[in-house]
């Protein structure tokens, strides 16, 4: 309750206080509005006004209302392709469920060509089944010698009892040693099995996903279309040469009004977002190995997009999905706190490994960036429903920017082993030629929250009697989780740069961004 | 022996050379090992002091400035965790699960706190003639060593990547400085002046024991940054610039502060004069450090390798033939904080908290956080 009612109050006032009054002026009135006060509330900012540096000493109101995007877009690396380390912690696997439903399983792991070992599971599952009743058996067997030991009795009895307790103790060790390990092997085996797959997913490799929705239409140009490099260049907008210096490759120094972008877009997304009842959150950007893992991703395996911290068990996050998915780790929430919607800003780090030769110039393939994420948990009944509900942000937020894209309904060999199903967007980018990923929505189910640990407790039934005595209170559930991008800066910018982009190398700022870059209308060509 | 020469001539020379020759590898060897010692060494020479600086340890070091005084409460005074408790303002324990220690999520105004600090930072200071950027946060170590840092000392504050040569930035002021690492700017270009926003990392080794207190020490946080470049000449005068721009932004924002000019121990290798504020923290009941402005001179320059060439002089007849240019000089550099997010967040909640519970938002905040004015506790 106390959420929504955070929801209800503040972003009552968010949405009407969005623009930054003239810092200098007595900023008397405090009602902000969007669209037509922005004129009245900064008069200055016209480029006209002033062609020197400071280039834009009025364009810094914009920075109010925090508006963030989420979600990353880049395949999580679902699928392990060798094994790992001993899993340190255990998904609550439904192994029964595995085995009543083995062909489908199994169906599955073909459809997303994946590597894991579906009879080794049920192998496991079986021989780990038999020994825990055999452990069981042995440990009844031992407390009746136990009890027998209590009574009265005769010294040779005793004696053989002192013996049979003894041999029984052994066994028992060393078969409750063996029932340790084949749990731990049982576990990285099942780890390994990719979620199941919605019904609707078209099945085989990238060419299979359908196009589920475009919008918009590539603009045409009368011009030679320049990429977001050369213009970041003209407009001296960002440095990828002295970030390759000091950084390495894939690095960048963003300046200028690139900076008003990143923070605009930040700022405009937040306030978006919030604005649909998500709770904001920035998060840790360092994060335990194994909430990486709960998550679904393999910080430590081949190729693995996850930078590691040196001499401790940390990582960097490459999406705030993971220090989100963790909140509520190891929790049982009540019923009335779901759906808990959160719209996430972090800076993220991929190492891109194993990303040579795909396309990686300039930003669009880069080791840090920010991005707006957003992550809901649900009941089961409802994750399905959720999936459109982020889907549908998305499409506002790329639509109301004025962006061409189109939206894929993921086939199932690039799901990743997390996702149930997977929408991803795909804006066009001129100067690329090309399109480019630049969201990817999730349902998750409980794939991540058996990993997590993360249930919650139905609430009692209502009935007009109540029952006498102890209340009937339903057993937890696991919850289901999705994730969204809501924006990821670096890849928006190469498509505001690249589709906006003037005959004489100007960039127009689309009008929702306005009020946040403190009314910019147009990145200009500096004068020197 | 490029000329005519006798057979037994030949031989003797070339006898000689191969001893030369030898000779000369051995020493050009320890030449280079020496060369090796003596950097190892003098690397770790501090820089000079400026004269007016207190000598002596950190209760040695001088108040330049104080403004305002302590808000006079008329009820329990609360510090930022409980405040941010009620609030529901962030969530340090799930963060220890997460993350581990001092590690945090900021929920809610607070994020709104978060962006709006940023962004009237970067507006103020944008304001003032700065160039905004962003920044890399993985960066060479070899930068890092050479901002005057040591990324694998014991008790190092930098925390770094497996496998690779780099570093995650403590400030923005590292990846600032590498910028023009290795060049030599036009005299013109300069002053060069940043204001970049970044996250930093701390691994905070070493400082167990010292304040930790919720928000106060953490090893991850959001800061506005403030880098200036310019001729030997000018830093005086821009640590002054640096220093009054820190103190207007947090006058504005209504804290009560001080500002010391910090002792001769307590300067750190690379600071010629270093100037912190510290903020009145009344939940804390103490004064926090939020911010420090160091004029580094031409320490980091020599290790960064930044040169200015300083521009012809003027003159009515110009000299024919090879112009005259002056050879390049070091620039100096300076940094100084204007934002640091969580210390800024303790002293907003803890300053402007009322009896209920809820917390003023500074009016020059006010546009940056949507119009908001309170956070008020919220109704369950």
């Amino acid at each position: 309750m106390g959420l929504q009612c955070l929801c209800g109050t503040t972003l009552q006032t968010l949405k009407l206080a969005v623009i930054p009054s003239s810092s200098s002026s007595s900023s008397s009135s405090s009602r902000f509005v969007f669209g037509p006060l922005a004129k009245v509330y900064f008069p200055f900012h016209r480029r006209t006004a002033s062609a020197q540096r400071p280039p834009f000493p009025l364009l810094l109101r914009a920075f109010s209302a925090p508006a963030v995007q989420a979600t990353p877009t880049t395949t999580t690396t679902k699928t392990p392709d060798e094994k790992v380390l001993k899993p340190q912690w255990k998904a609550a696997i439904d192994f029964k469920w595995i085995r009543d439903n083995k062909d489908a399983v199994a169906a599955n792991i073909r459809n997303r060509n994946s590597n894991a070992n579906l009879e080794l599971v049920l192998e496991l599952y079986e021989k780990m089944s038999n020994l825990q009743k055999e452990v069981e058996r042995l440990r009844g067997e031992r407390n009746l010698v136990a009890n027998k030991m209590k009574g009265k009795l005769e010294p040779s009895e005793r004696q053989k009892l002192i013996e049979e307790g003894k041999n029984l103790k052994e066994g028992l060790l060393a078969l409750e040693e063996d029932l340790l390990k084949l749990t731990d092997d049982l576990q990285q085996e099942a780890q390994c099995i990719p979620n199941m797959t919605h019904p609707d997913v078209p099945i085989g490799g990238e060419d299979c996903s359908t196009i589920r929705k475009t919008y918009g239409s590539p603009r045409e140009f009368i011009f030679p279309v320049k990429d977001h490099l050369q213009l970041g260049k003209q407009l001296d907008l960002f440095d990828l040469d002295a970030a390759s210096e000091v950084s390495g490759s894939k690095f960048y120094y963003l300046k200028n009004e690139a900076v008003m972008l990143e923070m605009g877009l930040i700022n405009w997304t937040l306030s978006e977002v919030m604005r649909r009842g998500f709770i904001p959150l920035t998060t840790p950007e360092i994060v335990r190995s194994s909430v990486v893992e709960k998550c679904g991703f393999q910080p430590r395996g081949t190729n693995t997009q996850v930078y590691s911290i040196e001499g401790t068990d940390q990582c960097l996050i490459g999406t705030a999905e993971i220090p989100v998915g963790g909140i509520h780790m190891d929790s049982i929430l009540s019923e009335s706190l779901l759906p808990l919607k959160y719209v996430a800003f972090s800076h993220c780090f991929r190492t891109e490994a194993g990303a040579a030769g795909t396309a990686t110039k300039g930003l669009y393939r880069v080791h840090q960036f920010s991005k707006v994420e957003m992550f809901i948990l649900c009941r089961p009944d409802e994750s399905d429903s959720y999936l459109e509900e982020l889907i549908r942000i998305e499409e506002d937020l790329f639509s109301s920017l004025g962006l061409h894209y189109k939206t894929l309904d993921m086939a199932s060999e690039d799901l990743g082993a997390p996702a149930y199903r997977k929408y991803d967007i795909e804006a066009w980018m001129p100067g690329l030629e090309r399109f480019g990923e630049i969201s990817s929505a999730s349902n998750c189910r409980d794939y991540q929250s058996r990993r997590l640990g993360i249930r919650y407790r139905p609430s009692e039934p209502s009935s007009a009697t109540p029952k006498k005595g102890k209340s009937s209170l339903a057993p937890p559930q696991f919850v289901h989780t999705l994730n969204a991008t809501a924006c990821a800066i670096p890849r928006m910018i190469v498509c505001l740069l690249e589709n906006y982009q003037q005959e004489d190398g100007s960039i127009i700022i689309p009008e929702p961004l306005r009020p946040f870059v403190g009314g910019l209308e147009l990145i200009a060509p500096k004068s020197r | 022996m490029k000329g005519k020469l006798e057979p037994s001539e030949r031989q003797k020379l070339i006898e000689e050379g191969k001893n030369l020759k030898e000779g000369l590898l051995a020493l050009e060897e320890d030449l280079l090992k020496l060369t090796d010692d003596l950097q190892q060494e003098a690397q770790c020479i501090p820089n000079m002091t400026h004269p007016d600086v207190p000598i002596g340890g950190e209760d040695c070091s001088t108040i330049r400035k104080t403004y305002g005084s302590p808000r006079e409460f008329i009820f329990p005074v609360k510090d930022h965790l409980q405040l941010g408790k009620q609030l529901d303002l962030f969530d340090l324990d799930a963060a220890s699960e997460v993350s581990g220690s001092k590690f945090y999520y900021l929920k809610n105004e607070a994020v709104m706190l978060e962006m709006g600090l940023i962004n009237w930072t970067l507006s103020e200071v944008m304001r003032r003639g700065f160039i905004p950027l962003t920044t890399p946060e993985i960066v060479r170590s070899s930068v890092v060593e050479k901002c005057g840092f040591q990324p694998r000392g014991t008790n190092t504050q930098v925390y770094s990547i497996e496998g690779t040569d780099q570093c995650l930035i403590g400030t923005a002021e590292i990846p600032v400085g590498g910028i023009h690492m290795d060049s030599i700017l036009s005299e013109s270009l300069l002053p060069l002046k940043y204001v970049a926003f970044s996250h930093c990392f701390r691994t905070e080794a070493g400082a167990a024991g010292t304040a930790t207190k919720g928000l106060y020490r953490v090893h991850q946080f959001s800061k506005v940054e403030m880098f200036i470049l310019c001729r030997p000449d000018e830093s005086d005068s821009y640590l002054e610039e640096l220093i009054r721009i820190e103190e207007d932004l947090f006058s504005s924002l209504g804290l009560h502060y001080k500002t010391l000019d910090m002792a001769s121990e307590d300067l750190g290798a690379p600071a010629y004069r270093k100037y912190d504020i510290e903020a009145w923290m009344p939940g804390l009941e103490r004064f926090g450090e939020i911010s420090s402005a160091s004029n580094c001179r031409d320490y980091q320059s020599r290790r960064l390798g930044i040169r200015y060439r300083p521009s012809e002089p003027s003159s009515a007849t110009p000299k024919k033939g090879k112009s005259s240019l002056a050879p390049p000089q070091f620039v100096h550099t300076l940094n100084a904080t204007a934002c640091a997010i969580p210390r800024m967040i303790v002293c907003l909640l803890e300053n402007y908290q009322q009896e209920d519970g809820s917390i003023i938002i500074p009016e020059p905040l006010r546009p940056f956080v949507g119009g908001l004015e309170l956070i008020a506790p919220k109704s369950r």
